[in-house]
Formats: C-alpha cells, structure tokens, sequence
C-alpha cells in the first residue's frame, strides 16, 4: 500500500503512562506524516522522552495505540522497534566506547544472523553512511578517540543504518557549532525528501521554527495541541509549553544585593578535570548564574570549589577570609552548600525518610555529648523546614523515593537550608521537575538570596538561567569565558560565549 | 503506634502486609510453636539457657557483621578472628591479670579489624577481597601461635572466667547478658546517635553522603574496627565457656553472621537492617539447630535445613520491598 498525501507514516493515539502513582503521559496523541520533520516541544519532564521511549520499546504504554503505516505494533523492547523501523539517537550517548566506530554503528547487527562477521565490508559500509553525512570520521577509529561531537554523528549514523521510517533526534545539536548544526539540517532535509518522518525534540525554538513542518506541544503529560509551523510563531510556542507567558514563570527579582562579595575564587585550577582558571566572586543577596554547554566544565567547577574534586592551585574567599576546602566536609563545615544535578545518585538518600535526610547535615546543632541525638530538636528542626519549603508529604517518616522529583529537589536542598550556609551551589535546579514545582522552588530560590545569601545556580535552561539570575557566567572549555549583564541576557549571546565566540556588538565595536 | 497498627491490620490484606512487614518476628514465633509441639525438652530450661549459651558468641559477631553491612560492606574475617583471638586471650590470661588480659584481647581484635578497615576506606580495596586477605591471615596466626594444639586457661583469672561464661544471673546466662547488652547498645547507637544515622546514610548512598559534607572514610574505617572489637568479645566468651583458646574456633562463623543478618532483614547494598531484627535472625539459626538436634537430626540435613529457611526469609523480603 502506498501512503497519499494525508495518510499518516505514525499514528500515536490517546498514549497514557504512568510509573507508579506518577501520571507522566495523559491521553496524548502524537500523528507524523512520511517525509515531514515534526518537531516534540515540552520543558523538561514534560513526558516527551517517556513518549518517545515508548514509541522505541522501551516503556510500555498503560493505553493508546500506536499505528505504523496503518498497522498497529507493540514493541516489546527496542529491538523490535528497530526492525519496525524506528530508530531513536538519545541524548545521552550510548555508544561503547571501546569498539570500532564501524563496530558501533552496526552493533545492533552484530550476533544477529551469521557466525562470521565480514569485517571489511562492515569498515567499508559504515565508511560510506558517514561520508554521505558530510562528516569526517574515520569508521575504523576507536569511539573513545573522538570528540563528543563526532560521536553524537556517530550515534546519528547508527540510527540510519537500519532501514529508517521514523527517525528520532533527541537534542541532537546540544554539542554542535553552527556549522554542523548547517551540516546537520541539510542531512535531515535529505531524509525527509527520502520519505523518512522525523520527529525532532529540541528547546532551540529557532531551530524548530528553521527546519520543522509541524509542532506537537506537552505540558505536564498532555499535549496542549498540534499545528502547522507556519501558523505559529516562538511565543506561541512558548504559551502552549509553560501555559502562560514566559515572565510569569519566574518571580520577580526585588532583593537588595550587598555590595561586598560573600565569596570569592581566584584562579581556581583543577588537577584532574579541564576546570582551570576560574575567578568569580558572589555577592550576598545574588544569583548568580553559570550557563555553558555540557562538558564546559560547570559541574566540575561547583564540585572542586565544594571539595570533591582534586583542585591544583587557586584561593577560595568566604566573608573576606582565605578558606581551603579540602573535602566537602571542609566545605559543609564553612556553610558551603551544594546540590548536585544528579539527585537521586548524589543529592539525596532514597530509601531513607525525609527526616533522616534533612538532619545528615546538621547533627552538630542536634546532637548532644557523644553524639546522641536530641529527637525533638530533630523533628523541630525538620518539620520546620518542610512547612518552610512546602514539600508535599503526610509525614517526615516518608521515604524520599516515594516523593516527586520536584519534592525530592526540595529535601536536598533543604538538608543546607538546615545548617544556614552562606553560599549554595545549585546544578539543574528543576530537571525532571513539573511547572508547578519548578515555580516553587524559583520562588525558593529567591527566598533565599534574600536572606543574605550568595546562589550560584548552574543550568542548561536557557529560559530558565535568564529568568532567575541576576548575572550569567558562561564556561567554554573549562574556564569562564564571558559574563552577561541583565540587560544582555539573550539565547544568542549565552550560545555565543559558550561556544567561545565574541558577542555580536563587541564585534562591531572591535 | 497502636493505633497504626490497628489501622494497618484492618485495612484490606492489611494482616498479609503485617506479616510480611515483621516476616523476621514471624518466623521466629512460627519456629518457636513449632519446637514446643515437636519437643518436650524445648521448653525446659536446661535446653533454653543451652541454647542462649550457644547462640551468644555468633549473636556478638552478627552485631559487628550488621554495622559492616549497613555500610555496603562485608567482614569475611570475623571468624577467623575468634579463633586467633580466643588463642590470643589464653595466652594473655595466664601471662597478665584478667582486667588487662580482656582490655589487651579487645584492643586487639579492634587494630586487627582497623587493618580491613584501613584497607577498605583509605586503600579502597573491595570489603570482599581484604576481609578475606585478613581471614586466611588470622586463621594462619592462630595456629602458629597455639602451634597448632589449644590453650588452657592455667590461672585463677582463667577458673574465674570460666565461672562467668557457664553461670546464670536471676536464670539468664552470663554471657546471654552480655550479648543482650550489646544488641541493645546497637539498637540505641543505630537509632538515636550520629554514628549510627551516619553509617546508614552511608550505605544507602555513598557518594549523596560525601556531597552531604560526610566523613565517609573515617565511619568505613571505624565499622570494621568494631567489628573486629566485637569479634574479640566473643572470642573471650567462647574461650571462657570452654576454658581453653583454640585455632580451630569460630570455623565459618562468618557465614553464620551473614546468614543471620541477612534473615533479619538487612540489605547486603547496605543501609537497610536494624539491630533486633538481627538478634532475630541469630535466635532463628540457632532455632533451627537447636530443635534439629532435640530430633536427633544429623548436621548434615541440618546445613540444609538452615539454607531453605534463609531462601524463604529472603523470599518473603522481597514482597515487602514491592
């Protein structure tokens, strides 16, 4: 059978998914024709990779059909989806750093039909498909020699190796400069003229506006609608995403800022990461924030000032006082606070209660000689903060697990609240948090710099990072390299710098 | 708390949830019923002081092997402890007098377990493989130093321990006591001191707890010095009971500590487990020998006996996790 012109290539209809009393998916329907480029718009955790791991085979679906060229499929793990023709590249990679790339690209292959491999024809076909990308990429180096960048085409070229109908790009360009992001569309304009769907997630609103011929929103498991590209525009979008407009989201910022700085770095330099040469200094009252792109050292930085990276030289100031922290138990006894962005492996305890979670910080105010523990200042000092910081829960006995993401957010950051720190770094504030709790804990953010105290919130949110700080700073290879006023916050002068390039008007002035 | 339980056993399959919840406390009852029907000696007093007296020196090393666990570790060496350590003690009561003879054992046994504890928080050699470096060390020492054959106590030290670890108090074994003493010092340590909160958050999540400003290496260390401080004490207890020191002794108590913590409920990722419910698992195993001798059952049956019932505590666990 062949497809006329209205026929739809994918059919995904009233698709709900929830993970135990988590509703991530709520009745969404999802329709791509063959040859359209159809980008899926959401915030984070708004159910867009739920919805495309379960188109994929990773998840399965509570209810919904999903048709493919008219057909209904049930694929029970990504296998099946790939021989259905549904090939997805992640944004994490997952690519086996220790085999070929040629290997990597055919790996779903391998084992699967005959006891020899033809080596040289697997080099040689892999060779081909990444020659025909435009991309320069040796297929019988190693992935682990690469750059992040030739492995993200890598990933992209084993999607395509399969015989492709529904193409999945996750965030593909987030590594990539201008130029490949060029190289990029023109390959996929080349497979939509081939017949291929492409569904295409992306926070770059003028990417999308750029190459998509049709938009399908999510906000908070339902998608909010879809429609022609033409017929909208990136504030439309925006509505359809947050539900409101964009300024809403984000409280207002009226805090007095002090003058003198809270805490200084000077030349911070790592030993075992590529952080080096960071200076920057925090003022009480402000947020300050730091944007980059993944791997520009962002995290490595927060972790070396918090002590759990090796650091090679450098000073730390706190309150106008040199300060070595040589652990983060130097750190937590300074009030240094940090939230990691990987909160359930680094952030917080989940098998254990909220109380028992709060209280890991602040034993020295709540326990007595030899250390025995004073419960009712425990349970003051804990139910204290939960009314404080409004996390959703029937007890302090409840364990972390068992609360949302944007709850559990709330717990960690909530363990230093609990011991008053000065400073507190915060990595990806609300990443796989819902709306609601992102606006609580943007409202939160901002209590707490009005206290006094000096917020260092890093985030790969665009409009997030713009809309909480009170100045940017943008890491590019592992050192700052270019600091935003207010008044230049702009998505473009943020990519600019992190890609370490020059802003347009220092251009024109130079 | 009455009141929850209530709630909780009223509540639709709420009386499946419940047993499922104190499965450990379960099975022990179940066990005990059982053993009163089937025996008439059970419930005699000569078999319960017996079996306390047997259950006391692996329930002390259950307790140092429950706080190794909690962190995500392992102690492989604790019975090989007990033996070089009851050697050690004989040797020691007939050289010096009683006081300082225990206070040097239990010194001891706390350097000999800071070596695995060294090994494993500042070398980061995995639990598993240091543990049972110092196994086959310890057990080696023993020898060498009994040179192969027991020691006897020779001392009025010796008679008076001797004395101790075979008589009562108000008809509780002495040594009962002790080991009593030490599960509820665990208990209050693991609940309502920081050095308990801090191993727990440990082993429910090692890098969270180095990020919380945490002195992981220095609570990694301390547990297994414990451990082997433990060990010591029932290397005391069991060299007492008999009146001599043996390399041969504590043979694969080790595996018995794990099996006992394990019943009572404690994850070997760590983090999860308490103190009572380990003195459970103890009581269960020796149980289970205990009625399997009163039926005149070989050991053989017996070992396999006691690796049903911890297949079936483990199994009962994993429904209370769902």
């Amino acid at each position: 059978m062949k497809n006329s012109e209205n026929d739809y290539r994918l059919e995904m209809t009233g698709i709900s998914k929830s993970f135990g009393v988590v509703s991530v998916l709520k009745d969404v329907n999802l329709k791509v024709k063959p040859g359209e480029i159809h980008a899926l718009l959401g915030e984070n955790g708004a159910g867009k990779s739920t919805l495309i791991k379960i188109l994929s085979g990773v998840h399965h679906k509570d209810t919904g059909t999903v048709r493919l060229n008219g057909q209904e499929i049930n694929p029970k793990n990504t296998h099946e989806g790939q021989v259905l023709g549904i090939s997805v590249v992640y944004q994490e990679l997952s690519l086996v750093n220790d085999l070929s790339v040629a290997e990597n690209v055919y790996l779903h292959k391998l084992g699967a039909s005959k006891f020899w491999m033809n080596w040289d024809k697997i080099t040689r076909d892999a060779q081909e498909l990444l020659d025909s990308l435009g991309f320069t990429i040796d297929a019988s180096a190693k992935v682990r020699d690469l750059s992040i960048v030739q492995k993200q085409v890598v990933e992209i070229a084993k999607a395509l190796s399969e015989d492709t109908k529904v193409l999945v790009l996750d965030e593909p360009t987030t590594v990539f400069d201008p130029t490949d992001t060029k190289k990029l569309f023109d390959n996929l304009f080349r497979l939509k003229d081939k017949g291929i769907s492409i569904i295409y997630i992306s926070h770059h609103l003028d990417e999308i506006i750029k190459i998509a011929d049709s938009v399908t929103v999510l906000r908070d498991g339902v998608d909010t609608g879809t429609m022609p590209i033409a017929e909208t525009d990136t504030d439309g979008i925006i509505r359809l995403m947050i539900g409101r407009d964009l300024k809403d989201l984000f409280p207002a910022r009226n805090v007095e800022i002090g003058s003198d700085p809270v805490f200084q770095v000077k030349n911070l330099t790592a030993k075992d990461t590529i952080v080096h040469d960071v200076s920057f200094c925090v003022r009480p009252g402000e947020v300050l924030g730091i944007a980059g792109l993944g791997g520009s050292g962002r995290t490595e930085t927060a972790k070396l000032i918090f002590g759990a990276d090796k650091k090679k030289s450098g000073t730390l100031i706190l309150d106008g006082k040199e300060i070595r922290t040589k652990s983060p138990v130097d750190a937590a006894a300074f009030q240094i606070g940090f939230v990691s962005e990987d909160r359930k492996e680094e952030g917080v305890f989940l098998p254990l209660s909220i109380r028992r979670n709060i209280s890991v910080t602040s034993f020295k105010s709540i326990s007595g000689k030899l250390g025995f523990i004073n419960v009712d200042n425990e349970y003051k000092k804990v139910l204290g903060l939960i009314e404080k910081l409004n996390i959703k829960t029937p007890s302090s006995e409840v364990n972390v697990k068992n609360l949302s993401g944007g709850n559990q957010q709330k717990v960690a950051l909530a363990k230093w609240l609990s011991i008053d720190s000065k400073v507190i770094f915060i990595d990806e504030p609300t990443r796989g948090v819902d709306v609601g709790a992102k606006i609580e804990i943007y409202n939160l953010i901002n209590e707490v710099a009005k206290k006094g105290v000096g917020v260092v919130v890093i985030s790969s949110d665009m409009p997030e990072i713009m809309g909480i700080s009170d100045r940017i700073l943008v890491m590019h290879q592992g050192t700052i390299y270019g600091e935003l006023q207010k008044d230049q916050f702009t998505e473009e002068n943020i990519l600019r710098y992190s890609i370490g390039k020059k802003l347009k008007q220092q251009i024109q002035t130079i | 708390m009455a009141l929850a339980l209530k709630e909780q056993l009223s509540s639709p399959g709420g009386i499946l949830k419940f047993l499922v919840k104190y499965n450990t406390v379960f099975i022990f009852l179940l066990l005990v019923i059982f053993s009163a029907l089937i025996s008439d000696v059970f419930f005699t007093s000569a078999n319960i002081t017996n079996l306390l007296k047997q259950v006391s020196g692996i329930g002390i090393i259950s307790i140092g092997m429950l706080i190794v666990i909690l962190t995500g570790g392992i102690d492989l060496s604790v019975g090989s402890l007990v033996a070089l350590l009851a050697v050690t003690f004989a040797i020691l009561v007939n050289l010096v007098v009683l006081p300082l003879a225990i206070l040097l054992t239990i010194i001891i046994g706390f350097s000999l377990g800071s070596i695995s504890g060294y090994l494993v928080a500042y070398q980061k050699m995995a639990p598993f493989v240091a543990t049972l470096a110092l196994m086959t060390i310890a057990r080696g020492l023993g020898f060498i130093y009994s040179k192969g054959s027991p020691v006897t106590f020779k001392t009025a030290g010796g008679v008076f321990m001797s004395d101790f670890a075979n008589n009562s108090t108000l008809g509780v074994p002495n040594i009962a006591i002790v080991f009593f003493l030490i599960v509820i010092a665990a208990m209050v340590m693991l609940r309502y001191n920081v050095f308990g909160r801090l191993i727990i958050a440990i082993g429910s999540n090692e890098e969270a707890s180095r990020l919380s400003g945490i002195k992981v290496n220095k609570y990694k260390f301390l547990v297994y010095a414990i451990s082997g401080a433990l060990a010591a004490t029932a290397a005391i207890i069991v060299a007492s009971r008999t009146n001599l020191g043996s390399p041969n002794m504590g043979m694969s108590w080790e595996l018995d500590a794990i099996a006992a913590v394990v019943i009572g409920g404690a994850s070997l990722n760590g983090g999860r487990g308490t103190a009572i419910n380990t003195l459970m698992g103890v009581l269960i195993l020796g149980l289970i020998s205990n009625i399997l001798n009163l039926l005149n059952v070989p050991s053989y049956p017996q070992q396999v006996v006691k690796g049903a019932i911890i297949i079936f505590a483990v199994l009962l666990q994993r429904f209370e996790s769902k």
